[in-house]
């Protein structure tokens, strides 16, 4: 199975650094996803949610509310801002990370209708963990 | 005999004192590896910043005709109104930490007004902003606990006024003070022109292939990724005066230990001497008296 390097990085740290089999950004023009041997490309990415699919087939999510990705030969780095990744040990936990996502996704965006989709991506990448 | 107590409480006291700039040593010895590694992290998302913005400016360099433009890179010739940020600690007791940034930011301020350029100060940290305001010279903008906990929210926010100023004219540059980080024991004053970009500066690095950009207006692109990189550099300035503030006031803390251990030894000399006289002195009042009986 071939897979692409993801490297996440916020001014606090880098926050996933690992090899995924395919990942979907919230681009400034759209939704995109990228797979191993993507074109070059480098695109601003809106308030939404990363989805990311791991090499285990497992998913993860990241809400974040600005930022941009580079796609190259050597890798996939994206930039962002603040981001909020939504996992958790327990219930507690998920519940959290959720009510942060949303709070970031909503300071950096005045958008409602883009907000209440972002929101129920969430919800729904909430509901897979 | 009441020098002898006198001395003796002396010692005391400077044992005492000893006993906390040990212990604010320690305290910053602490911080100041947290602030490194702080720095260290956020270096991560520094080089791919850095890196992003070369291939763009490179690609647009080399596709678009008349190379890059566009507000951020304008340079005035004769600056009006010039914008000067720096950042000082919140707490004391670190020699002459702050001292240095505003010896710095005071002369470049003489620098621009001795050229009749309208200097705007903006002071982060409570220090700075106090010795400015006891000299009675106006501050633009200011902010206190910002460089004791450097958040990129809030550093952001602060930035974004001068940047807004830059934009629409309101301010022809926007330098950046403050005292770095240099090892474990030596700071230096860093001096950052932050805004209008050198673009010479910008190092441009060729890419492989042709990079697609989404929006396709590039120049869009470039502009959003300026904007996080001065806000970027603000904030890096703040980790990095927090280090080079520990590192301070640990190299400050450690000579006030030692200091205080000398001047115990030296207390500590004039007591025993003290007390030796008393007692020659009275020996000599029991001998004398024994001889004036016979």
């Amino acid at each position: 199975m071939e897979t692409l390097r993801l490297k996440i990085v916020t001014p606090e740290g880098e926050i996933f650094n690992d090899d995924v089999k395919s990942v979907t950004f919230p681009g400034e023009e759209g939704e995109f996803g990228v797979l191993p041997k993507h074109a070059n490309l480098l695109s601003l990415l809106k308030p939404g949610v990363i989805e990311i699919e791991k090499k285990d087939s497992q998913k993860e999510s990241i809400a974040i509310n600005w930022g941009h990705v580079k796609v190259s030969e050597d890798g996939t780095t994206v930039l962002v801002d603040s981001a909020v990744p939504l996992v958790g040990e327990s219930e507690s936990d998920i519940a959290k990370a959720i009510k942060e996502a949303k709070e970031l996704v909503q300071k950096a965006s005045e958008n409602k209708a883009a907000l209440a989709s972002v929101e129920a991506r969430i919800e729904k990448a909430a509901k897979l963990i | 005999m009441a020098n002898l107590k006198d001395i003796k409480r002396k010692i005391a006291s400077v044992k005492n004192t000893q006993k906390t700039t040990r212990a604010m040593k320690l305290v910053s010895t602490a911080k100041l590896r947290r602030a490194e590694l702080l720095a260290k992290k956020s270096k991560a998302f520094a080089e791919t910043l850095n890196e992003t913005l070369s291939e763009i400016s490179y690609t647009i360099q080399q596709y678009k005709i008349g190379g890059i433009e566009g507000r951020f890179f304008e340079e005035v010739e004769f600056p009006a109104v010039v914008d000067i940020i720096f950042v000082t600690s919140d707490k004391g007791l670190c020699g002459g930490f702050n001292h240095q940034t505003i010896k710095t930011v005071k002369n470049l301020m003489d620098k621009y007004r001795s050229k009749k350029v309208k200097v705007r100060l903006k002071a982060i940290g409570k220090k700075g902003i106090e010795y400015f305001q006891f000299n009675k010279v106006d501050l633009e903008d200011k902010i206190v606990g910002l460089s004791s906990s450097p958040d990129y929210k809030k550093a952001a926010e602060f930035i974004k006024k001068s940047v807004d100023d830059f934009l629409n004219g309101g301010t022809d540059k926007v330098i950046l003070v403050h005292n770095g980080y240099k090892s474990m024991i030596a700071q230096e004053i860093k001096i950052n022109n932050i805004l209008p970009i050198d673009i010479n500066g910008l190092k441009m690095k060729e890419t492989k292939s042709m990079l697609e950009m989404e929006p396709e207006d590039s120049e869009k692109v470039l502009d959003s990724l300026i904007q996080k990189y001065i806000e970027y550099n603000m904030y890096f300035s703040l980790i990095d005066s927090l280090a080079a503030e520990h590192s301070a006031r640990m190299q400050a803390m450690d000579s006030a230990t030692n200091n205080a251990s000398e001047m115990v030894r030296k207390l500590t000399i004039s007591y025993n001497k003290a007390r030796q006289e008393s007692i020659t002195t009275e020996l000599i009042e029991i001998i004398s008296g024994m001889e004036a009986m016979k």
